[in-house]
């Protein structure tokens, strides 16, 4: 029997380390692609690496870091990516949660308006955000100026002006990604069991308490997922800012991301721009894995 | 490693001929329909560069690759390559970049130094930048070589001063321009007319021309200047006005951009604005502009002259044969400035002695006197150039008569400029310009959208440009 045990375990063993084997390849490269790049950014940001000036470069520890406390664009794009996070995750759980029950009251079409919901996801960020600077803000044309006019509240530069470009850019990524929070919380509302509500509506519960009592509770675990993923799109985006103002007017839509870009490749800026790199993977990081031990906490 | 021909072209010496036949078949390929043209013409097309006493196929059979923007003017030059090609063997891949990418791209590829581009369209304001790094070489090696330069022929000084010495550190040329612009008024002749008005001499001028044909509600705006954040948009205007104002951008070695005249200045762009230019101005570039002026909408405005090509085209424009051309206005301190912006050609230092070569022969030929005709009134289509490189092709009747239809006194006002009123100190010229230059967009930007004071935002500005050049 002993012996038995022993061959099953190198039968394991063996097993195990074919599988490692055949998994090596897919590890090696995602090691090359992902990590590599990681580890050198994370010792750029240890070093000053500056091209405008190549006479200072050399290893600087964590001055770079500490350049952070004094540097009052890297708090403005903080405090701008905090508004900007979760602005978006909100209107797009709240946007994204009320379309869901309301077309689970459609007894019909259901699946054209699920279609149609995936167009602007399937859009490229950047295209996303030149057909909204070019068609829908533009001052005169846009589609959003020519409302606003007829409904008498005036032509705005919606772009141009420091808050109404913050609300803007905030308006876009809610357009785009509210998509998806609608798809995956309709999904999950047309799996609740209908006996549940009928039982509910005998004792008398209204809609408030129903919503507040059965339904929200049994689609937590859903939201969470949802405000997760969106967390970590919100704090990571890039391009359709990018597209749209570029970060302006002045730095009144400059996330973090758009901060560290700017840094690293308009002013060359690299060892600087990848320790703003560094802190924003922190802070993903730091926020994902909160996250994560919500959802397990209550579930 | 990157020049699969020369390899095979030094393998096999004795075969040059049956090389030579199908380098033309490539040739060939490429030109397609001008072919038959092209193969009569060709001794007559080289003869002019022929003249020069150098071997135009010293290095026959390399090929590089060079880094331009979409833009008429270079296409005009790749139009020409095959000539190029035919003249001395090396085989040229224009790559087309935008110019808002053109900087990080040969940036990337000089530091990285893969050696992609062996010369790029470059932005004068970027060669301290190259030389701090070593990334391109000093021409003057290849300028006072005999075998690489006939002076005679190439007539290096004839190139206009002002482009000369912005691509130039220290006395040492970097860069050789190709194409340039310098900063001009635009006015609308018939409606100064009309009301008496003269071209601006001075800002006050301006402001009040401005002021007296600024009518928003039947769409008629007194002036508009590049409003958009930018090293090349704001910035491009802000420095003519921070000088016309005296700013000066040095206090001993320090970058100082807060000084009262900085701040005259800054109000000056944004009181002028904000209460004579259309109001989407702060989004706007150049293209923008002379678009709402060929629409009629603007009464005046100050950017390129080369801006002026789509004035004059009868399609897009209501005003043609209605525009008038005059210098920069005089600031407070009674001095005009005008850019001092040109393509110029470096040679990328990581390449091989060969290709070095071989680039310096393109960049020679491409911004030589005769190629430089062939790009402007010489050329065959609709496009000629007009920031042509050289004093004596600016002053000549060819020119004069290509560019008769842009308007009055186009080629005066642009002359004038570029003789006079060119300020090589236009922008603080240091290896660190990029992060000055877009420090402080951001910071006139917030200034002129009304997020900031003036006085505020270059404080601002100021602060960061310290610590950005704190060694």
């Amino acid at each position: 029997m002993a012996v038995a045990t022993g061959g099953t375990r190198s039968l394991a063993a063996q097993e195990r380390r074919f599988a490692f084997a055949l998994l090596a390849p897919a590890l090696l490269a995602l090691l090359l692609v992902t990590t590599a790049p990681l580890v050198y950014l994370a010792w750029n940001s240890l070093n000053r690496i500056d091209l405008g000036m190549p006479w200072m470069s050399g290893f600087a520890g964590l001055d770079n870091y500490a350049k952070m406390g004094a540097d009052p664009r890297f708090w403005n794009s903080l405090w701008l990516t905090l508004i900007y996070t979760a602005s978006t995750v909100v209107l797009q759980v709240v946007v994204g949660l009320s379309l869901a029950l309301l077309v689970l009251q459609i007894p019909k079409g259901q699946g054209v308006l699920r279609v149609g919901a995936i167009l602007p996801i399937v859009l490229a960020p950047v295209v996303v955000g030149l057909f909204w600077r070019t068609l829908v803000l533009a001052p005169d044309v846009g589609l959003v100026d020519v409302a606003t006019r007829a409904l008498g509240l005036g032509s705005h530069n919606w772009l141009g002006d420091p808050q109404l470009a913050l609300i803007s850019v905030i308006a876009i990524h809610t357009w785009q990604w509210t998509p998806f929070a609608f798809l995956v919380l309709l999904a999950t509302l047309s799996t609740l069991p209908g006996d549940i509500f009928e039982a509910a509506r005998l004792d008398r519960a209204g809609a408030w308490q129903r919503f507040r009592y059965i339904t929200l509770p049994m689609i937590r675990p859903a939201i969470v997922m949802v405000v997760i993923m969106r967390m970590m799109t919100a704090l990571s985006a890039f391009a359709a800012i990018f597209a749209v103002t570029g970060g302006g007017p002045g730095s009144s839509t400059e996330i973090l991301n758009l901060y560290a870009y700017r840094t690293s490749f308009t002013e060359l800026n690299i060892g600087y721009g990848s320790s703003l790199a560094m802190v924003l993977l922190g802070i993903t990081l730091a926020v994902s894995w909160l996250m994560f031990r919500l959802r397990k906490a209550k579930s | 490693m990157h020049h699969p021909e020369s390899l095979t072209d030094a393998a096999q010496p004795g075969r040059r001929t049956a090389l030579k036949q199908a380098a033309s078949l490539g040739a060939v390929a490429i030109a397609g329909p001008w072919l038959a043209t092209a193969a009569h013409a060709q001794d007559a097309d080289l003869a002019p560069y022929r003249s020069a006493k150098i071997n135009w196929r010293q290095v026959e059979g390399e090929s590089i690759a060079v880094a331009v923007i979409p833009a008429s003017y270079f296409d005009n030059l790749g139009a020409l390559l095959p000539q190029f090609e035919a003249l001395t063997g090396i085989k040229v891949r224009i790559e087309k970049v935008p110019p808002g990418q053109i900087r990080q791209k040969a940036t990337l590829d000089l530091s990285s130094k893969t050696g992609t581009y062996g010369t790029h369209a470059a932005d004068p304001m970027y060669y301290p930048l190259y030389v701090a790094n070593k990334w391109v070489d000093p021409l003057d090696k290849y300028l006072g070589d005999a075998s690489l330069t006939d002076p005679a022929w190439f007539k290096y000084d004839d190139i206009l001063k002002a482009w000369r010495d912005a691509d130039s550190i220290d006395g040492k040329p970097y860069g050789i321009p190709y194409d340039g612009e310098v900063t001009v008024q635009v006015y609308r002749k018939d409606l100064y007319d009309a009301k008496g008005l003269k071209p601006a001499t001075t800002l006050d001028e301006l402001v009040s021309n401005a002021k007296a044909l600024n009518d928003p509600t039947n769409r008629m705006y007194g002036l508009a200047l590049r409003g958009f954040a930018g090293a090349g948009q704001n910035m491009y205007i802000y420095p003519s006005l921070f000088r016309g104002f005296g700013g000066k951008w040095f206090t001993g070695k320090d970058v100082t951009v807060n000084s009262p005249e900085a701040v005259r200045a800054l109000d000056w762009y944004v009181n002028t604005l904000t209460q004579y230019a259309p109001p989407a101005v702060r989004n706007w570039n150049w293209p923008d502009i002379a678009d709402a002026f060929s629409q009629g909408t603007l009464g005046c405005y100050i950017d390129a002259h080369s801006s002026a090509a789509v004035l004059s085209n009868p399609e897009k424009s209501k005003v043609v044969g209605k525009v008038g051309f005059a210098r920069w206005p005089k600031g407070p301190n009674g001095k005009c400035a005008t850019s001092i912006w040109n393509w110029g050609f470096p040679i990328n230092a990581a390449l091989s002695d060969k290709a070095k070569k071989a680039t310096w022969l393109f960049i020679s030929w491409a911004t030589s006197a005769e190629t430089q005709a062939r790009t402007s009134w010489k050329f065959a289509g609709p496009a000629k150039r007009s920031g042509i490189n050289r004093t004596s092709l600016w002053k000549s009747p060819e020119f004069a008569d290509a560019m008769k239809g842009s308007g009055d006194n186009f080629i005066a006002a642009a002359l004038e400029s570029l003789e006079q009123d060119t300020d090589v100190d236009w922008r603080p010229r240091v290896p660190q310009w990029p992060a000055i230059g877009e420090t402080m967009a951001t910071s006139i930007q917030s200034a002129l959208v009304g997020q900031k004071k003036s006085k505020e935002a270059l404080d601002e500005a100021q602060a960061r440009i310290a610590q950005i050049m704190k060694g």
